[in-house]
């Protein structure tokens, strides 16, 4: 029988990180639900691997001129990083202010937007959406750079609006024009140079150039504009306080939360709690915080019924095995083909396919992407020598009488420290079928890699492959 | 451009810079280059070590101060004769022959200055003589080999064939100490000095590794260092740091005394510029750009500032020194070196 307060807090590092070893389980236990939440919410001490590490030994890493070191640093970062919730806020931007590599050509820079997330992602959306609108990756992505006083363009304009605050339907075509006009001068530090080494995905001379944002006050159209009802000489800001005021911002801010942090489907219950969110969004001034600091504390995060209610993204699902097995703790050969594995499920770090960002849910799950998932994950639990696994063995021997654990103990075991996972009947009944074809496990005395600890590893294999860990 | 704050007995004037991204086998240009040697025929040899996509193209480039590529050699990527997979540090001895250690296979290959391969060593370990990720190198005057060991915080002494001699240092902070040591250099009395890489000095030892002093502390402020990489000693005794976590260069008097600092102020190379010849339209855009720009403060920092200040230094690996006065620093990520002259 899983003990609730372990399931629960299992559930809350699952959505606030990338899952949890029983060690990293225990610690936040200790600190009980409340003080768990306030500490993914308010990382103090953060540490991760240290850049210097890596630019040392990755030179590809240091230099980010290509998309597969740049998504192999992030990656490094979620492996290591010890305020899981702040790469996983990251990671929620990521998707939804969707930025992609193929068109900037400038990994530093969009490593840089990913930065701004951390820093500002969890503050006011109204400061986040400014400093998004100034971000240089977001501003090439979307064409800002060429939204001029004298010519607008209109795409950051219509896309902060249907994809990146309210919402398509909750205001007019004209709304976009004006919203347009607002940012004009809104641009990139040598705008002109930078666009052509974009544009040609150009290397030379001397490697990258990375981007700084640049206003240009002679570019700016400051003349008077109504958006949404009011009338000004708006700038970029004012239209930002303007979206953020809306309902609508309320909802698609909290909807979207809800959709990543909670679950991929809203039932009457999870939009209960959409609307509480939709609450400490105005009361709180906009704050991202408050808003996820509502949702973990409502009814339906804590009830059943939002456990294991999202399918686990492919970025969550390698990230979350590789922390469980403890590898990749130091830099090392072979990270990148990591963050390539990720993109054979569907999901490459620094590529989402369009502004739209990926589409989730089961979405995620097709019969190549499957193979996928369960072939890596199962590769990176299986393997005994990993100190993660080792530790579970150790757990798993501590745990058996003297030693022994019959092919039910077994079964439960593996589940319990992956988790613990709940599995129906019927997959526990295979685990535990497979585990009675070589009968009880003696883990006394057992030593590394010995034929005692395999099975174990190949119990930790199967685990990967069931339905169930597939699901946050 | 160099700092100098106070009246040095040193001075530098920047000469040209050199190289182009290149990420093949194939010509002229550099791909994320990691050390240098000049030999006394001009001859300056490039070691590349390549990014994992590119790890074929792993190889040591020829060219000389006219921006001549004179050739290049290697064997590629992997543990085969004559192939490398993470390349540090290059020295050459006394018979043309240049040595080149590898921190991944963690052990030391032989070319001849024409590109032929001629042996490796190395058994990776913790014993003596064994290696864990071997990274600077230098050759004294009587042709013995000094190998930092970075993995196993000691400098170990070799003849020029990989036989053992001593080695000394141990894990730590104290005098004679390390913490993934990097570079390497002897200077004309053959004492020996380390860049101390995450120990932020360099040391200075003996021939036979007796502690004589240490140079530094942690910072971005004068006589400090953050992460240095890369050590060189002149004629004088003017001590040469990559001051790489500062993305700087920083010269010391022959007691430690602070003298000056390099920031970098890269042009176009012979090869940029036929490389702006076919591509006009980026030069006219580059011509009217600011390339050292102000930048916000988020992006105040050394490692930001070189990645978007094309002519500064950034990725520092590697100071070198030949024998007419003139440093080389080698920037790795720029794939390129800009060279000094000393007045």
């Amino acid at each position: 029988m899983i003990n609730n307060d372990t399931a629960l807090m299992a559930h809350l590092l699952r959505r606030a990180g990338f899952g949890a070893s029983r060690d990293e389980l225990e610690q936040y236990l200790a600190m009980g639900y409340d003080g768990a939440v306030e500490a993914l919410l308010n990382p103090s001490h953060p540490s991760n691997m240290p850049d210097d590490l890596i630019r040392r030994y990755h030179v590809e890493q240091s230099e980010l001129r290509d998309l597969p070191g740049s998504a192999a640093y992030w990656m490094y970062r979620m492996i290591s990083t010890s305020c899981p919730m702040e790469e996983k806020t990251a990671l929620f931007w990521h998707g939804l202010f969707a930025t992609g590599y193929a068109k900037l050509n400038q990994a530093r820079s969009l490593l840089n937007q990913v930065e701004m997330f951390r820093r500002s992602g969890l503050g006011s959306f109204e400061d986040l959406l400014v400093d998004l609108s100034k971000d240089p990756a977001m501003i090439v992505w979307l064409d800002n750079n060429e939204n001029h006083g004298d010519a607008i363009n209109e795409n950051y304009g219509r896309e902060l609006l249907e994809l990146f605050s309210m919402g398509i339907g909750n205001y007019s075509e004209d709304d976009i024009k004006e919203c347009a006009r607002a940012f004009t001068g809104w641009t990139l530090g040598n705008a002109e140079y930078m666009s052509i080494r974009a544009a040609k995905d150009s290397i030379w001379p001397y490697g990258r150039i990375a981007w700084h944002f640049d206003y240009r006050e002679e570019d700016h159209d400051d003349g008077e504009k109504t958006f949404l009802g009011e009338t000004g000489r708006f700038n970029g800001e004012d239209i930002i306080a303007i979206i953020v005021k809306q309902e609508s911002t309320a909802r698609f801010v909290a909807t979207r939360l809800f959709q990543f942090f909670a679950a991929d489907e809203i039932n009457e219950a999870g939009e209960k709690t959409v609307q509480d969110m939709m609450a400490t969004y105005f009361s709180s001034g906009y704050q991202v915080r408050d808003m996820l600091r509502t949702l973990f504390h409502s009814d339906y995060f804590k009830s059943e019924e939002a456990r294991f209610a999202r399918v686990k993204g492919p970025v969550e699902m390698v990230v979350g095995a590789i922390r469980m097995a403890g590898n990749y703790q130091n830099p090392a050969l072979g990270i990148e083909k990591v963050s390539n594995t990720m993109l054979y499920m569907g999901q490459g770090l620094l590529q989402p396919p369009t502004v739209e960002g990926w589409h989730e849910g089961e979405e995620w799950i097709d019969s190549g992407a499957l193979v996928e998932r369960v072939n890596f994950v199962a590769k990176e639990l299986s393997d005994v020598r990993s100190p993660g696994v080792r530790s579970i063995i150790d757990r798993l021997a501590a745990s058996a009488d003297q030693g022994v654990l019959d092919p039910a103990d077994l079964a439960d075991g593996c589940l319990d420290l992956l988790g613990p996972i709940e599995v129906s009947d019927e997959t526990r009944s295979v685990l535990v079928e497979y585990a009675s074809r070589q009968g009880d496990l003696d883990l006394s005395g057992h030593q590394p890699g010995d034929e005692a600890e395999q099975r174990v590893g190949n119990m930790l294999r199967l685990v990967a492959a069931t339905r169930e860990y597939q699901l946050a | 451009m160099s700092t100098q704050t106070k009246s040095p007995s040193i001075a530098l004037d920047y000469v040209k810079t050199i190289g182009i991204v290149n990420n093949g086998f194939n010509g002229r240009g550099f791909a994320n280059p990691y050390d240098i040697v000049v030999d006394d025929n001009g001859r300056i040899f490039v070691l590349n070590r390549c990014d994992p996509l590119r790890a074929a193209a792993i190889r040591v480039g020829i060219c000389d101060l006219d921006e001549e590529y004179l050739g290049e050699f290697g064997k590629g990527n992997g543990t085969g004769d004559g192939q490398f997979i993470w390349v540090v540090a290059m020295a050459l001895d006394s018979q043309d022959r240049l040595h080149i250690t590898d921190e991944h296979s963690h052990r030391v290959t032989t070319y001849s200055t024409s590109g032929e391969y001629l042996s490796h060593w190395g058994k990776a370990g913790s014993a003596d003589g064994e290696l864990n990720g071997p990274a600077g190198i230098a050759v004294d005057s009587s042709g013995d080999l000094f190998i930092v060991d970075q993995h196993n915080s000691r400098v170990q002494k070799f003849t020029v064939d990989g036989k053992f001699i001593s080695n000394w240092g141990s894990f730590g902070g104290g005098d004679g100490q390390f913490n993934l040591p990097w570079g390497a250099a002897v200077d004309a009395d053959d004492n020996v000095y380390v860049a101390d890489w995450r120990n932020d000095r360099i040391q200075k030892f003996d021939n036979d590794g007796k502690f004589l002093a240490a140079f530094g502390s942690s910072g971005d402020g004068e006589g400090q260092f953050m992460r240095p990489t890369s050590v060189a000693v002149d004629s004088e005794g003017f001590i040469y740091v990559a001051d790489w976590g500062n993305e700087r260069v920083q010269v010391l008097g022959p007691d430690g005394s602070f003298q000056l600092i390099l920031k970098g102020e890269a042009t176009i190379s012979k090869w940029s510029e036929d490389y702006f010849a076919s591509n006009p339209e980026e030069k006219a855009e580059r011509d009217i750009s600011n390339l050292v720009p102000e930048l916000p403060a988020h992006l105040n920092t050394p490692y930001h500032i070189s990645s978007q200040t094309e002519p500064y230094f950034w990725g520092p690996v590697s100071v070198s020194l030949d024998g007419k006065g003139r440093l080389y620093v080698t920037e790795t990520n720029r794939h390129r070196f800009q060279v000094y002259q000393k007045r």
